[in-house]
């Protein structure tokens, strides 16, 4: 076994990690699967791709940009389409978030066609070590990764919003009873898992390409490493990332590479007949 | 009779369309326990979610130490000098018993510090479980993390849903012995409570609720004593 597949595994974890901490948070308030971080996801590559090549601003620029902008989206999303459905079930939310997303990715369709594009950045040549190779693009999207997932254990551990933020996830009731405006935490929480989504974007334009079925084709693995860690936990998020990234590469050792998408499909099946409350979740007593 | 902390007057509530409680007036005295009994589905939880904003009053007024409270949501009811501790669902589960206090205090941070160490020299049981998520404690200790939490602002008037529900017989009586520790450092309470006897036998005033009207109120001795009350909740006592 070689350390290529090691490395490969990181950066994948690195890319699905983030937004599957973000679907998680997202699920926490919302209690819905949001399938619209497709959408959401190529919403912020195409921002980004806009800031950087027609506009013209660097890259780091331009990221920031886009994380504003889609964090913006995700709020107004929340706002017009899901806070007046909230009554209906999640089945139905789910529905109406895949349409969202289809709407999202018809919308970039429109403005930029279908064509592949790239980011303006100086083409450099993969470093190299012990016979595995990557590229100065992965590496910083492992460290922003690793940056982003640290930042939100702080967010959620040791802030008084980030702990309103758990609190509202597991018992808005309660949270509402002890003065928390439910609400405004909901809003918050939309606003940065949109700004994560984004950003997600900008390292899916940089690992892969950006093209509007970018955010659709990893929404199957975010949605595997959210529910392979317990969906609602986003530590384990970033565990069932890594065990996902690992599975799709071992998969390539003896299926051809077409075959990397369906792990995610077979862990999601596996998960939720063996094990539907995750790595980290906890099981529920139904009584 | 001393001074009400908590005065209720003509109030009426429920569901959409449907009236659960109607023509609901009480007042709880500033330091005394008082006790609401009655069948099930009488309008007792409706009324205790009712005066803590949980459901919206239609009519009527609620108020604390003279402030008008009927009307206004949960989230601007807390905080107001009374808390309100839910029959179930009453902790934040992934929530350590330290970080479900802090929630407790939410609303005046400056104070959670002072506030903790007050409520963990109350509960000294729930100081070495203060890194341990609720969802990982007993129902007893649940309970003393609940009412530590609704604790946290030093409220007036503390409003408890049946506290002793799902609770093993022996911790039924700890938890009475905390409703009166609570109440002796000077915090008025009006409980729900589906144990009569018990709960009559805690409080100094009882309320008799029935088909969402109070059907009886008086001294608790006195409605522990009357014949209709026992006949009726509290079994086969007489």
């Amino acid at each position: 076994m070689n350390l290529q597949i090691f490395v490969n595994a990181l950066v994948n974890a690195a890319l699905i990690a983030p937004p599957a901490m973000a679907f998680s948070l997202l699920f926490g308030v919302l209690k819905f699967p949001n399938f619209a971080i497709g959408g959401y996801i190529t919403l912020g590559a195409f921002a980004a791709y806009t800031f950087n090549v027609p506009l013209g601003l660097p890259l780091p620029l331009a990221t920031l940009g886009a994380m504003l902008f889609t964090g913006f989206v995700v709020w107004l999303a929340h706002v017009w389409v899901f806070k007046p459905m909230q009554d209906q079930s999640a089945v139905t939310l789910l529905v109406v978030s895949i349409a969202l997303t289809l709407i999202l990715e018809s919308v970039v369709r429109l403005f930029f066609s279908a064509d592949v594009r790239g980011f303006d950045i100086p083409l450099e040549r993969p470093w190299k070590f012990w016979g595995a190779r990557i590229t100065r693009e992965q590496v910083e999207i492992i460290a922003c990764a690793v940056v982003l997932a640290t930042g939100l254990h702080v967010l959620l551990r040791h802030t008084r919003i980030g702990r309103a933020m758990r609190a509202v996830a597991d018992n808005p009731m309660l949270a509402a009873i002890r003065g928390v405006d439910a609400a405004k935490i909901t809003a918050l929480t939309t606003v940065l898992c949109g700004a994560i989504f984004g950003l997600t974007g900008v390292f899916a334009g940089l690992d892969l390409v950006i093209e509007p079925l970018v955010g659709w084709n990893l929404t199957i693995p975010i949605f595997a490493a959210a529910i392979l860690g317990g969906i609602g936990s986003p530590y384990g998020a970033i565990l069932g990332a890594l065990l996902l990234g690992l599975a799709e590469e071992l998969t390539i050792l003896v299926l051809p590479s077409t075959y990397k998408i369906a792990v995610g499909f077979v862990i999601i099946a596996i998960f939720l007949l063996l094990r539907p409350q995750g790595l980290f979740g906890t099981a529920e007593i139904k009584k | 009779m001393t001074e009400a902390i908590l005065s209720v007057t003509g109030l009426r509530s429920g569901y959409g369309r449907t009236v659960i409680c109607d023509d609901i007036s009480l007042q709880v005295s500033a330091g005394q326990i008082t006790c609401i009994i009655g069948p099930n589905g009488a309008g007792k939880s409706t009324l205790l979610k009712t005066i803590a904003g949980v459901v919206p009053a239609i009519d009527g007024s609620i108020r604390v130490a003279g402030v008008q409270m009927a009307g206004l949501p949960a989230a601007r009811v807390a905080g107001s000098g009374m808390a309100y501790v839910p029959q179930e669902a009453n902790v934040f589960r992934a929530l350590t018993t330290h970080e479900n206090l802090a929630m407790g205090g939410w609303q005046d941070e400056g104070r959670t510090q002072a506030a903790r160490d007050r409520v963990y020299d109350m509960f000294p049981d729930l100081k070495p479980l203060a890194r341990v998520p609720a969802g990982n404690l007993s129902g007893g200790q649940r309970q003393m993390v609940a009412f530590g939490m609704a604790l946290m602002l030093e409220p007036q008037v503390l409003l408890l849903d049946e506290p002793s529900a799902g609770l093993s017989p022996l911790m039924v009586g700890e938890m009475f012995e905390t409703v009166r520790r609570v109440n002796a450092e000077g915090v008025a309470i009006l409980m729900v409570e589906q144990n009569a006897l018990q709960g009559l036998k805690t409080a100094h005033e009882g309320i008799v609720m029935a088909a969402g009207r109070i059907a009886m109120q008086g001294a608790a001795s006195e409605l522990l004593n009357s014949a209709d009350v026992s006949e009726l909740y509290l079994g086969s006592r007489i």
